[in-house]
């Protein structure tokens, strides 16, 4: 039973990351730009499906370095073009907007690709466990972690130690006088957004390798990475990267327990601390 | 000016609210064919056309419109034209696939209703069908209660019931597997009822259940269940998941090498699960309820070859079949009865037998009578990395077996059926 739960508490951690790699970027975007970005989902859609058609000529390699960007880049031109047009008004109108799009990328990965599953391939020596005892650590499972682990510390480094991170954290505060004191903020919104969305298309191509490529293969990631975000508090990366960790680990707990219950768990938690301390663990009191 | 006031500034309660704007989703419609005059027939369809089991669904809907042609071409259903009104019943959510029902039965008026992929939807629109007496066929939805405790008269089933499909299955799997089982299973009523059914043939052949658990539908993440499938040093783990759940499952035990360890296997599987696996992961016996590559039924080559000319070149599934025996069993019904009065086709259907053009199997398929469930062939086997002279012939039948010799009887169905007087 001690072994169950080591396992699960592991495995949770790894389950974990990945919610708060997806979970990071959703957070980057709602923190500057007050959009609640519900078409995140569609975009790691795209990321995967995009490795896919390109691993063919560039591999498995290729396919995770370049699909990231390229969604990024859809990013930033759907940001330049119907994002940024609802900025300032009512958050309803940039939730309405994201959701539409949600749909249309469901509905255009499904048109261009087929609803049928795609069996992407990872090269065969990530595919097996590293020891038979340990068999929940694949070598695919490890390169994700190692990758999640580069990315948040990269993003981290950029955020404290880079003129754009400080001016991305110092528009999170306070937007209106960051613009007052010469930073063009559009620019701004459009790159942080593109990070974000980068890290969606990361999300993708890495949920790629273990699940079925799928239209829908956002829909299930995105609501534990909203969660998140919630647990964690809305401003504070950390708090979001812990966030995805501890749903991540609890479900793995549960599902020794109650299996039944290992969706539910998650909101339970944010239930919990909605009530207990609504602005998140980490969150800035005031800000949510 | 870029910046926004705090005024807009979004707060919790904001994004509490876009949860619920989720809802919404349930309610968009994709499209309607609605027929303008009263001189067409119309067969409404309430199925899966987004979500986890959207490639069914589409499959379905492809043998659908190709039985449709066919009627069409030869003079329609009482000479009248026929028409499909198609809807998404969603993956999953009840309410919505009742509510799309409604409407095509109020507002459309359809003569037919076709659905659902999903057990639950498909029990859920029996339901809504018996209490407008329309003539239901479904198309995809296992659950042994659809036929079964809930029966009604009205409505058809043309795929297996899940008892049926684990008693074909059983035999196979102790001989080939071993008898400790760990079960994978949904968690709806598929799922519970296909374990149900596995449970009992097993233990029949003195298997036993070593361990289970329910999965919630739409699970992609398996580890956490695969890590306790392990812990329990099964025979064979049972993956009793449909679509791209099974994908993820299967996809996922294989990289945990549990392939190497168990006897990976199941009841039902499908073409479409196996298309969206990597090779390796192609593995374990199963049941098919319908396959492709029969070389020696007549008529299945001329079938196989009109699907490839309509999907890009992809040959039929158990699903597009499913979709296609729909649609003719309700031409043939009103046919049957020269009326397209509900009861008299109902009536008309009972111990039916498929014209072999339309059942495409060896044995044949009839719907049986007090119960409505076609009886057809199931196909037994095991499934392969790579087709040999097909890339899409993933599966080799090993024994196709009677659905006659592994049905439960009428009785066993519990099934009554309360005939309008």
């Amino acid at each position: 039973m001690t072994q169950l739960i080591l396992f699960n508490v592991m495995n949770g951690l790894i389950i974990g990351a990945f919610y708060a790699l997806m979970a990071i970027g959703l957070s980057l975007i709602m923190s500057l730009s007050d959009v609640i970005n519900f078409a995140h989902g569609g975009f790691l859609a795209v990321g995967a499906y995009l490795a896919y058609s390109l691993a063919p000529y560039i591999g498995f390699w290729g396919g995770l370095l370049v699909a990231p960007v390229l969604t990024a880049i859809l990013g930033l031109i759907v940001e330049k073009f119907l994002i940024s047009r609802v900025y300032g008004r009512d958050p309803l109108y940039s939730l309405l907007l994201t959701f539409g799009l949600a749909f249309i990328f469901e509905d255009g990965t499904r048109y261009i690709w087929g609803a049928q599953s795609l069996p992407y391939q990872v090269p065969g020596w990530l595919m097996s466990p590293l020891s038979s005892s340990f068999f929940f650590l694949t070598g695919y499972r490890m390169l994700m972690i190692v990758l999640i682990v580069a990315v948040v510390a990269g993003l981290f480094v950029i955020m404290t130690r880079t003129r754009l991170g400080l001016r991305i954290r110092a528009g999170t505060l306070d937007l209106e006088t960051v613009s007052i004191l010469g930073v063009n903020v559009r620019i701004l919104r459009n790159l942080n957004f593109g990070i974000g969305i980068y890290l969606a298309g990361l999300a993708g191509v890495l949920a790629a390798g273990q699940l079925g490529l799928q239209p829908t293969i956002g829909d299930s990631l995105i609501m534990p990475s909203f969660i998140a975000i919630i647990i964690g508090g809305l401003g504070s990366l950390t708090g979001t990267l812990l966030g995805g960790l501890l749903i991540g680990v609890a479900q793995g707990i549960t599902t020794v327990f109650f299996p039944s219950a290992s969706e539910a768990v998650m909101y339970v938690m944010m239930a919990l601390v909605l009530l207990v301390r609504p602005q998140g663990l980490l969150g800035e009191e005031g800000r949510f | 000016m870029t910046n926004n006031g705090s005024s807009s500034k979004f707060d919790r309660r904001t994004l509490i609210k876009a949860g619920a704007v989720i809802g919404a989703a349930q309610l968009v419609s994709p499209f309607v064919r609605t027929a303008r005059a009263a001189d067409v027939v119309k067969i409404g369809v309430d199925n899966p056309l987004t979500g986890t089991y959207a490639a069914l669904g589409k499959n379905e809907a492809l043998g659908m419109a190709m039985a449709v042609d066919e009627i069409n071409a030869k003079g329609g259903i009482l000479g009248k034209k026929v028409e499909l009104a198609i809807e998404d019943s969603t993956s999953g959510d009840a309410g919505t696939a009742v509510q799309k029902a409604r409407k095509l039965i109020d507002r459309d008026q359809v003569n037919f209703i076709i659905g659902n992929i999903n057990s639950a939807l498909a029990q859920a629109i029996a339901n809504v069908a018996n209490e407008k007496s329309v003539f239901h066929v479904v198309p995809g939805g296992h659950t042994d209660s659809v036929t079964g405790q809930n029966c009604h008269w009205n409505t058809f089933r043309v795929c297996n019931t899940t008892q049926t499909e684990a008693s074909a299955v059983a035999t196979s799997l102790i001989k080939n597997a071993g008898k400790k089982w760990y079960y994978l299973t949904p968690d709806y009523a598929f799922g519970h009822s296909l374990q149900a059914g596995l449970e009992a043939a097993a233990a029949k052949l003195g298997g036993v259940k070593v361990g289970g658990d329910l999965t919630p539908l739409g699970t992609t993440d398996f580890s956490s269940y695969l890590i306790k499938a392990q812990a329990a040093n099964p025979d064979v783990i049972i993956f009793l998941q449909a679509g791209d759940d099974a994908v993820n499952a299967l996809k996922q035990a294989v990289q945990f090498g549990l392939d190497k360890k168990f006897h990976l296997a199941g009841a039902q599987q499908e073409l479409e699960v196996l298309l969206g696996l990597p090779p390796e992961a192609r593995i374990g016996t199963w049941v098919f309820e319908w396959y492709w590559n029969q070389p020696n039924v007549p008529g299945v080559k001329e079938f196989v070859a009109e699907v490839r000319k309509r999907s890009g070149g992809h040959v039929p599934t158990a699903r597009t079949w499913f979709g296609y025996a729909s649609i003719h069993t309700c031409a043939l019904a009103a046919a049957q009865a020269n009326s397209l009065d509900a009861v008299k086709m109902a009536r008309a259907m009972q111990g039916f037998k498929l014209p072999p053009e339309i059942a495409l199997m060896p044995d044949g398929a009839y719907y049986r009578a007090g119960q409505n469930q076609l009886i057809p062939d199931l196909y037994v086997g095991h499934a392969q990395s790579t087709g040999k002279d097909d890339p899409e012939d993933l599966f080799v039948v090993e024994t196709v077996v009677k659905g006659a010799d592994v049905s439960p009887t009428l009785e066993e169905t519990m099934c009554k059926q309360d005939w309008p007087a």
